[in-house]
């Protein structure tokens, strides 16, 4: 299992639609709205790396409303 | 009345002035050596320390402190410091770095009881500049609200009537209406409405344009009014 947390930056303030179509993505296991320098951090669970950039990379940044993500892959 | 203001920048430092304008108390926390020293030059009370840090922030007294403002450019710092003003029983106001995040922060910062967005006020203050004349936007109440100043002119359709026949359209209220050279006051119905006096008013957008018309008489774009 690969781990991945990925940091959402948004430009809308619909906040609770963003957290919930990511919460809808395939591999995403929680997602939270946070105050600071990006709006969401999404918890992500999937078999290999790759499937870490599909959520991330292409079905988190897809959603309207998302600026640009960040994703950190957890090493222990 | 004791206020704490988390960052002594270009917005805290100039806060930090009204506020000892108005008579209150302030104490600035900055920890930038430069903006400390320019504080402590225009004559307040500063403490040198990281206003997310909660003892810097016992240390400036928050027990006995009405409100925090957390006025820095690091929206982190800032939520911090609303969250442990909260703590403390202080009413919290957070400036955020971003229009968007306005929403986000209202509904999901239960600490933070005020949100300030700079850039928007200074944009109300750009549109009266450049719209000039006999109209001034106040404050965006809410999204659809806004709070407006008529100045009326001698070519303006209600002047010579009294308050009690200034008729305005639904979703308005009139709120204080004051003669040219006196300060605003709660409107009293039998007075004149003379050329320089100034009339408040609450306005939905969608009835700003009427109520410009009914007031001071102009036609014009009445999207140059909407929110900032």
């Amino acid at each position: 299992m690969v781990t991945a947390y990925v940091m959402v930056k948004a430009h809308t303030g619909d906040a609770d639609r963003l957290r919930g179509e990511i919460e809808g993505i395939d591999g995403v296991t929680e997602a939270h709205i946070v105050a600071g320098d990006v709006d969401l951090i999404v918890k992500v669970s999937v078999d290999t790396p790759a499937a870490v950039k599909d959520a991330a990379a292409t079905h988190v940044q897809d959603i309207e409303g998302v600026e640009s993500t960040q994703t950190y892959i957890a090493m222990d | 009345m004791l206020y704490v203001i988390v960052g002594a920048g270009r917005v805290g430092l100039r806060t930090a002035r009204v506020l000892r304008e108005s008579g209150h108390d302030v104490t600035l926390i900055e920890r930038d050596e430069g903006a400390v020293e320019r504080a402590r030059a225009a004559g307040f009370d500063v403490l040198d320390g990281d206003g997310a840090l909660e003892e810097t922030l016992e240390s400036a007294n928050l027990a006995e402190a009405d409100a925090i403002g957390a006025l820095t450019g690091d929206l982190n710092d800032n939520f911090v410091a609303c969250m442990i003003g909260k703590q403390y029983g202080c009413r919290t106001v957070m400036r955020i770095d971003e229009d968007y995040r306005e929403e986000i922060y209202r509904r999901y910062a239960s600490d933070v009881d005020e949100i300030i967005y700079p850039e928007r006020l200074g944009a109300i203050a750009a549109k009266n500049a450049l719209l000039g004349g006999n109209i001034r936007a106040i404050a965006d109440i809410a999204q659809h609200l806004q709070l407006v100043e008529f100045t009326i002119t001698d070519s303006a359709p209600m002047k010579g009537y009294s308050l009690s026949e200034l008729e305005l359209p639904a979703d308005t209220r009139l709120l204080a209406h004051g003669k040219s050279d006196a300060p605003l006051d709660v409107p009293d119905p039998d007075e004149t409405l003379d050329a320089g006096d100034h009339l408040v008013v609450l306005a939905d957008f969608d009835a700003l344009s009427d109520v410009r018309s009914i007031v001071v008489g102009e036609s014009g774009p009445s999207k140059a009014l909407g929110g900032a």
